[in-house]
């Protein structure tokens, strides 16, 4: 009886204190707890913007006119008066504010930024912004993430790389699309992922759609209709659905962010009715274009089953395009995913249904244009090609859809950066005074390789029966403290220049081979295609090391050192790095 | 498992408990790891979380439920006041709060249809085709959408899906009825599209069901004929005669089936009983056509072996007329020597004189096939040669044909 008490008692103490899981197995539970709560979060938002549109905007019976057109105002009021006076980490976009848990503030994000940010985004979408609750509800997901990581005591590193594991929770649940949602924090968030990061991110973002799905039902945000893409020639109206993306994208990023720059330059009292300003605009707009009110999927379903020809989808591209960029410029709350999606979907139908009239495609259905224009606006707006493509197939579950698509936004993402090189993301960051590091910057930075580096030639090689004293003598005439040696074909070792002159200064070996005087350290190879970064973390254990071809790698192309990694960088050694040309000194 | 410990303040870890943290320098720690309090604690949050939501999306959907429902009667009280344009919008909006119900986008494509956006209407119907492909409604309507863009194949692919489809018994029509009259339609379609066959074998299914209405078999005879089903049609021509024998419509068809027949008697006894009910040039045209045919028909039974063989003789007769005309196209009026006659035809011309200008050839059975053989020998050799194919007496060729027959 003593004994079990005992036994009770030790097991008692030992759980109040002790893990009960390894850490990856523990990051990876947490995933799927995360995941969950995010899809719980993410549904009762959805469904809270929901509602409040059926007291506003869609009332029954409808409002009058001039109560319809106020909706927008106020709620942009409304917003912004919360966001500033109670909850002022509720600001911003969602994704700047997830690279900043990660990068700056060790994966810490205040829950409080939850709450703010779930009532905020309520009021001004529910009441006809126009803006998405896709965006929020990835902040959503990361404060979640951020606050049970801290419940769960994770250590610094892990709860670094748990932000962006909520943060695909929340875009899963609000998009119902696990794979977009992946690829999208992949493509924005994180740079460097491991198996296990990658693991996580999937596991959130799968267990958020299965909750989003079991209480909004497993309908796809837009229902596709079952399109023919046939007809090879019409690749070049996509091309140019896409060049049309491309260009809208970055007129928005350049003037969206222009108008940024003078709001934030007004005084507080000035930027408190913006919103309000936005909003009503919004309303006189809406009264009539009623289309481009909220968050839009209604219209660009309609769009999608041919209910508009494309003069009334080139107006709606262009208003919400106007109406968004005010609203993001005046601090509506809300995401800009949404209605990059819907001024895709409106422009690429529009461009299609323009070609059509003019011969240029046949069928003279302007739905599949819609389809493959859904991405290129998005693409050309975030930079994340990946997920523009995988979005529009996840939505449309249709293989055919994936040329077209890959051309439009190949093609958007290419103009789009020739005309604006920052994203809006980078650049809003910026306004703020973030300096965040740039995922497309660094998924697209040069690499340097050991090729660009290494030696090309062999002075740096001796053979295995070269005498001692021969050894002294290259290592004086080469002017380096270490030689490789070959043993044999393919085989190579250190020799290092002091046990070399210990030898045959003090212990008089000065005529015996190096193999049989000298004790050789064996050398790991390196390859011309490793990045240089990667072998430099050799070279403190290896000084001098063998670069094998990868073909034959008992054939040495080169040799690789400090000094050849200093030059390869523009560092000198002794004087420190060059200065670049046209810099002035400090 | 060891345990590890970690800074309160900055999360790094720290060497044991007690310890300084070597970067915040702060001695606030705690055990790595979430202990089996806290994960318990976090599920039955979680737990809570399911049942509150559960809740809130509960009232939701039925709140969006009863939104969708009030929109779609709405329209549907629209469409029945012939305002399409308006139940659109209402139909757009209970689709809005409920995409997957199939009623409200059917709703919506009728009320397309009667719009005439035919594009959107499409897309809507093979949605819903592709939801559930054995749906009778919906085939019908992509069917008449079809008929309506004048693909007419494409339609009548579509009645017969829908004929095969699912249907349930509705007020107005069961699921039954329902079939018939879409097999109906779908005859019309194959009627329209010149697809005779398959016509037949429609109309031959919609017999099966035996039609009680007259009318109903008065028109399916009548696409029996038109159809080239003459049988068919004679026999419920003879129905029809036997439910009324007044019954003039039926008499004129039993009449035009049996002369496709090439029953000219009994088609002759028809008009003449039609046109004793009410008579009409046309009638009495085909009656004179039919007496005619009568008179030529050596074969005919009740008539002296003499009279069949003068016959007989007649049809040669017209036979080498026709070949005359076909050397002389103008006739009388044709002036200076005939062009010779194509050498394959020459011993057929010349056999048929010779056989003419035998006085003494008896009348009897074999001659009277002669000289039939030799009318049909002779029609048979000019086809190729002779630009006027057609000839000039339609009891002749009429007459031949069945002989040939």
């Amino acid at each position: 009886m003593t004994t079990l008490r005992a036994f009770l008692a030790k097991l008692l103490a030992k759980s109040r204190t002790s893990p009960v899981l390894e850490e990856p197995q523990r990051f990876l539970l947490l995933s799927i707890v995360i995941g969950i709560f995010s899809g719980l979060v993410v549904v009762c938002f959805h469904v809270s913007i929901e509602y409040l549109g059926w007291y506003t905007i869609h009332a029954l019976p409808p409002p009058p006119d001039w109560v319809f057109m106020l909706w927008p105002a106020v709620g942009g009021l409304v917003s912004y008066a919360v966001i500033k006076y109670w909850v002022p980490t509720a600001r911003g976009t969602g994704v700047n504010y997830t690279k900043t848990a990660v990068y700056a503030s060790d994966g810490y994000v205040p829950f409080r930024s939850v709450l703010g940010k779930f009532a905020t985004s309520t009021v001004s979408i529910g009441t006809g912004n126009p803006m998405g609750p896709e965006d929020p509800a990835l902040q959503m997901g990361a404060g979640i993430a951020s606050l049970l990581g801290r419940i769960f005591h994770l250590t610094k590193d892990h709860m670094r790389l748990i932000a962006p594991i909520g943060a695909a929770a929340g875009i899963g649940a609000a998009f119902n699309t696990p794979i977009t949602a992946v690829l999208f924090v992949m493509e924005e968030v994180v740079a460097a992922w491991s198996y296990l990061v990658l693991g996580s991110i999937v596991l959130a973002s799968v267990s958020a759609v299965v909750v989003s799905r079991w209480f909004l039902g497993d309908e796809p945000l837009y229902r596709v209709p079952g399109f023919e893409f046939g007809d090879y020639s019409e690749l070049v109206v996509y091309a140019i659905i896409g060049i049309a993306g491309g260009c809208l994208a970055a007129l928005f990023t350049k003037q969206a962010i222009r108008l940024r720059g003078l709001v934030l330059g007004l005084p507080d009292w000035g930027r408190l009715w913006l919103p309000a300003v936005a909003g009503l605009a919004v309303g006189v707009v809406g009264l009539y274009a009623p289309e481009t009110l909220g968050a839009g999927y209604g219209v660009v379903d309609g769009a999608l089953h041919e209910r508009f020809r494309w003069e009334p989808l080139l107006i709606f591209a262009g208003l919400k395009f106007v109406t968004t960029a005010f609203c993001f410029s005046c601090g509506t709350p809300g995401g800009l995913f949404a209605p990059a999606l819907f001024i895709g979907a409106m422009l690429g139908g529009g461009v299609g249904g323009l070609a059509s009239d003019l011969g240029l495609s046949l069928g003279g259905f302007t739905g599949p244009f819609v389809l493959v224009g859904i991405g290129t606006f998005f693409a050309g707006l975030f930079r994340a090609p990946m997920t523009s493509v995988f979005m529009v197939f996840e939505l449309s579950a249709s293989y055919q859809v994936i040329l077209p698509v890959m051309i439009a936004n190949t093609f958007a993402i290419l103009v789009s950066k020739r005309l604006q090189h920052e994203s809006l993301a980078e650049l809003a960051a910026h306004q703020d005074g973030l300096d965040l590091p740039s995922i497309e910057a660094q998924r697209e930075a040069p690499v340097m390789k050991v090729e660009d580096a290494m030696r090309r030639d062999r002075d740096l090689v001796v053979q295995k029966d070269l005498t001692v004293s021969q050894a002294v003598q290259k290592f004086d005439s080469v002017g380096s403290r270490t030689l490789l040696v070959e043993i044999r074909y393919g085989q190579w070792a250190l020799l290092d220049e002091r046990e070399a002159r210990l030898a045959e200064e003090t212990e008089g070996k000065g005529d015996q081979s190096i193999h049989e005087a000298l004790r050789i350290r064996s050398v790991i190879k390196t390859h011309p295609d490793i990045p240089l970064d990667q072998a430099l973390r050799n070279l403190g254990r290896y000084p001098l090391m063998p670069v094998a071809s990868r073909v034959n790698s008992s054939f040495m192309v080169g040799t690789l050192q400090l000094e050849d990694v200093h030059r390869a960088y523009g560092i000198n050694a002794e004087a420190g790095p060059e200065l670049l040309k046209g810099e002035p000194p400090l | 498992m060891s345990t590890r410990y970690i800074c309160r303040v900055c999360h790094n870890e720290i060497a044991h408990p007690g310890a300084e943290c070597p970067y915040c320098k702060s001695r606030s720690l705690i055990a790595e790891g979430a202990s089996p309090w806290i994960i318990s604690i976090v599920f039955a949050v979680m737990i809570v979380g399911f049942g509150l939501t559960a809740i809130y999306t509960g009232n939701f959907r039925a709140d969006r439920e009863g939104r969708g429902q009030y929109h779609f009667a709405r329209a549907k009280n629209l469409l029945d006041e012939e305002l399409p344009d308006r139940a659109i919008n209402h139909y757009r909006d209970a689709l809005l709060h409920s995409r997957e119900d199939s009623a409200y986008r059917l709703g919506l494509a009728e009320a397309l249809f009667k719009t005439a956006r035919y594009a959107e209407t499409r897309t809507h119907l093979l949605e819903l085709l592709l939801e559930d492909p054995t749906s009778g409604i919906v085939n019908y309507h992509l069917a008449q959408l079809a008929e309506r863009e004048g693909s007419l194949d494409e339609a009548a692919t579509y009645y017969r899906t829908s004929v095969h489809g699912r249907w349930e018994d509705s007020e107005d029509a069961s699921a039954d009825e329902i079939r018939r009259r879409i097999r109906f339609r779908l005859a019309d379609v194959l009627e329209e599209s010149n697809r005779a066959h398959e016509l037949t074998a429609e109309l031959v299914e919609l017999l099966k069901g035996d039609p009680a209405s007259s009318q109903l078999r008065h028109r399916l005879a009548s696409q029996l004929l038109d159809s080239g089903a003459y049988n068919r049609a004679s026999e419920e021509y003879r129905t029809l005669i036997d439910q009324d024998s007044e019954d003039r419509n039926a008499l004129l068809g039993r009449a035009r089936a049996e002369f496709h027949l090439r029953n000219y008697i009994t088609s002759r006894t028809h008009y003449l009983r039609a046109n004793a009910l009410s008579s009409d040039e046309e009638t009495s045209a085909r009656i004179e056509l039919c007496n005619r045919i009568i008179a030529l028909d050596p074969t005919r039974r009740g008539i002296s072996l003499q009279e069949r063989f003068r016959r007989s003789k007649a049809l040669i007769e017209r036979s080498l007329a026709i070949v005359e005309t076909c050397r002389a196209p103008e006739g009388s009026a044709f002036v200076g020597p005939l062009p010779p006659l194509p050498p394959d035809l020459v011993p057929v011309v010349r056999g048929a004189e010779a056989m003419l200008a035998k006085r003494s050839r008896v009348a009897h059975d074999e001659t009277v096939e002669e000289n039939i053989q030799i009318a049909e020998e002779i029609l048979a050799h000019i086809d190729p040669h002779c630009e006027r194919v057609e000839p000039v007496d339609e009891s002749f060729a009429l007459i031949m044909a069945k002989l040939a027959q």
